[in-house]
């Protein structure tokens, strides 16, 4: 089977060749991927697949076997993916005790990012009812609202968010969906979803992603072709003819 | 449009500091610490003042003995012991949350990708705790105020020492709990961690009392011996560069522990070139070991004429003791004469002669036992006395010199008559309640806020 990795063009992150072990279990198996700047790529794949464990060896903060991360052709270290890559883990509770509006102040001042531009993630989110509570009180569904407030928040051209839509009715979903298109207009995002309806309606470009085994990448009608459906298949239809 | 460019790591340096600060205020165990130290110090210092009045008032029928009234051994070492307590059990608790809650909430993965080194993060979470030390030392503030009003003496050089000591122990206990936060999976680990290691030093320095050889060499580099020299005066580059290097030691651990990306091997690997690097140091250190008295009452000195003499000794001297270690003239000798004659003289060797066994009651069956010998270019001598009196003339004569002292100002001693009952109300109430306002006030707005 040949997978596409995407082609190599100007601004891109490339991910060659990355290993990880846990123990004595591969968890993620010469993974190598393109990133074109600007799109919304998913990375599909059930619990358990890898993709936190993906995501999280991208930025650097897991040790890996093997592996590379480019950009421009040039391998990046430590300091350099700071500077171009910000990753929003899932389930985190940073500064829970205090007020959510003391939290979100921090990152915009430690991120650089404009008053105005809080007001409006603030407006975009819904966010105006739970400023003045402290994290831990809040639902699943504000809780994951503020991480994505401190993520949009991040200058870094490449944003990797973890389970984004998580807690999420399908309006307010739908609604979040709609923010991070506006916000893609600068930026690159790279989101980790294990709902495939959801995956469906925002990402430009799918990774498959199956224990820890890259099944491929492309648009939904290239991945169609590469699994012998019809151009029209659902994601869902072409993960379950790969895996 | 390309997002603009983020500010520059010392303004997030600055707003780091800011939420590390609210963190740690936020925290009820930083002012339970504050209020139990308020507690315990306020305690010490009535009863020392109280004891210190006691003698004093001997002291003042009969003025020879004045020169034994010394508020250092009697007010401020016995004070600032709470603040040992606080330190050894209460202090890991309020330093783990530093790296520890950032950790358990997630927050750490996030402070790891701003453009701060895990080096810059660890230093900046340290100066939060070192800022907050300072408000701490509130109670301890009041003592000196209190006795200072009392018309209590103080001598700064020595004073500023005893503070000085606490404050390089501090931040070798805080860096140790940096440590074990970083190693550790959970808050509680990071406690028993801190705790094993705090208190590990408290029972080494119990367990080698009274030992020789290798053991004692390494009790005295116990914190809490370390610590117990800045109580008397004595400022000692070993013991600085000692406790320094620890903390620097157990920092840098930290910094290499939340490193991300780094296998736990490379980790353990990094640790171990640390540990060789910290040895080689240290062992250069107490090579070129220099002290200060800074005691008002040259409790660490020989009269200047001495110690000027000692100084220029070419030879070696050596010095036989047949004494228990557990003897308590050999006791007295360490840390009288002898402690003095290893900082002065500059080739001395001290041996210490196996005294054989003891009698029925206790007492050596070794004719010998309790005779000090001593040798200067092929001259021996030998005696029983302990004393500097009739030791550095023994010494004099060996060399073939003759040593006139100094006139020296007599330490005259501050007895004084007082009474720090009064003061209680700031220690027991006053302070404890300010910390129990504060610690709720954090408690109270969360369940306002949660509730509204």
């Amino acid at each position: 089977m040949t997978i596409e990795t995407g082609g190599s063009r100007d601004g891109e992150l490339s991910v060659r060749g990355l290993s990880k072990r846990f123990g004595g279990s591969r968890v993620l198996s010469d993974i190598t991927f393109s990133v074109i700047p600007g799109e919304i790529l998913g990375l599909i794949g059930p619990n358990g697949a890898g993709k936190t464990t993906l995501l999280e060896s991208i930025t650097g903060l897991c040790p890996v076997e093997s592996g590379t991360v480019c950009r421009h052709g040039r391998e990046l270290g430590p300091e350099e993916r700071r500077r171009i890559l910000w990753y929003q883990p899932d389930n985190i509770l940073p500064f829970a005790r205090q007020r959510v509006a003391t939290t979100l102040s921090f990152f915009r001042h430690v991120h650089g990012a404009a008053t105005a531009e809080l007001d409006e993630l603030i407006t975009g989110l819904a966010l105006d009812a739970i400023l003045a509570k402290p994290l831990q009180t809040l639902s699943k569904g504000y809780r994951r609202r503020v991480l994505l407030a401190i993520a949009l928040l991040s200058r870094q051209p490449l944003l990797m968010l973890d389970e984004p839509f998580d807690g999420f009715d399908l309006r307010q979903a739908l609604s979040v969906m709609d923010l991070l298109r506006r916000h893609v207009a600068r930026r690159t995002m790279i989101l980790s979803i294990h709902q495939l309806s959801e995956a469906e309606k925002i990402c430009d470009r799918f990774l498959l992603l199956d224990q820890g085994r890259l099944l491929g990448i492309g648009t939904l009608e290239t991945l169609a072709r590469q699994a012998g459906l019809a151009p029209d298949a659902t994601l869902e239809e072409v993960f379950l003819a790969l895996t | 449009m390309p997002l603009p460019e983020g500010p520059s790591r010392a303004r997030i340096a600055r707003y780091l500091l800011g939420q590390e600060l609210r963190s740690l205020l936020l925290s009820p165990a930083l002012w339970l610490l504050l209020a139990i130290v308020s507690i315990l110090v306020g305690y010490s210092f009535i009863q020392a003042v109280a004891l210190y009045s006691q003698a004093s008032r001997t002291a003042l029928s009969f003025p020879e003995l004045a020169a034994g009234m010394n508020p250092l051994d009697g007010i401020l070492v016995p004070t600032f012991g709470a603040y040992y307590l606080g330190e050894t059990l209460l202090l890991p608790f309020v330093a783990i949350r530093l790296i520890g809650l950032d950790k358990e909430s997630g927050a750490l993965k996030l402070l790891l990708q701003l453009p701060l080194s895990p080096l810059s993060l660890c230093a900046i979470k340290l100066a939060a705790m070192g800022l907050l030390w300072l408000l701490t030392l509130l109670p301890a503030g009041l003592v000196l105020l209190f006795w200072h009003k009392m018309g209590g003496h103080l001598h700064l050089p020595e004073t500023a020492l005893l503070f000085a000591g606490h404050g390089l122990y501090s931040l070798v206990v805080v860096t140790i709990a940096m440590f074990a936060a970083a190693i550790s999976d959970s808050l509680p680990t990071a406690a028993m961690i801190s705790l094993a290691v705090t208190l590990g030093s408290w029972v080494l320095d119990f367990a080698v009392s009274g030992q020789g050889g290798t053991m004692a060499l390494l009790g005295s580099f116990s914190l809490t011996s370390m610590l117990h020299r800045f109580e008397t005066g004595l400022l000692a580059t070993s013991h600085v560069a000692a406790l320094l290097g620890l903390a620097l030691f157990f920092f840098l651990l930290t910094t290499f522990w939340l490193r991300p990306g780094r296998t736990t091997l490379s980790r353990l690997g990094a640790s171990l070139v640390l540990v060789g690097i910290l040895a080689s140091l240290l062992a250069g250190v107490l090579q070129t070991s220099s002290a200060l008295d800074l005691s008002e009452n040259r409790r660490h000195s020989l009269n200047p004429a001495d110690s000027r003499a000692l100084r220029h000794l070419e030879g070696t001297l050596t010095m036989t003791i047949h004494l228990d270690r557990r003897d308590s003239r050999l006791l007295d000798l360490e840390h009288g004469i002898l402690a003095r004659l290893r900082r002065a003289v500059p080739h001395l060797v001290v041996r210490y002669a196996a005294t054989g066994a003891t009698g029925l009651f206790g007492a050596s069956e070794d004719p010998k036992y309790g005779l000090i010998e001593y040798t200067y270019e092929g001259r021996h001598d030998q005696s029983y006395s302990n004393s500097a009196e009739e030791i550095l003339p023994i010494i004099y004569r060996l060399a073939g010199i003759t040593v006139r002292a100094e006139p020296v100002p007599a330490y005259p001693g501050y007895p004084l008559v007082a009474d720090a009952g009064p003061t209680g109300w700031w220690f027991y109430l006053v302070i404890p309640l300010l910390c129990l306002a504060a610690g709720l006030h954090g408690m109270l707005l969360n369940f306002y806020q949660t509730h509204r």
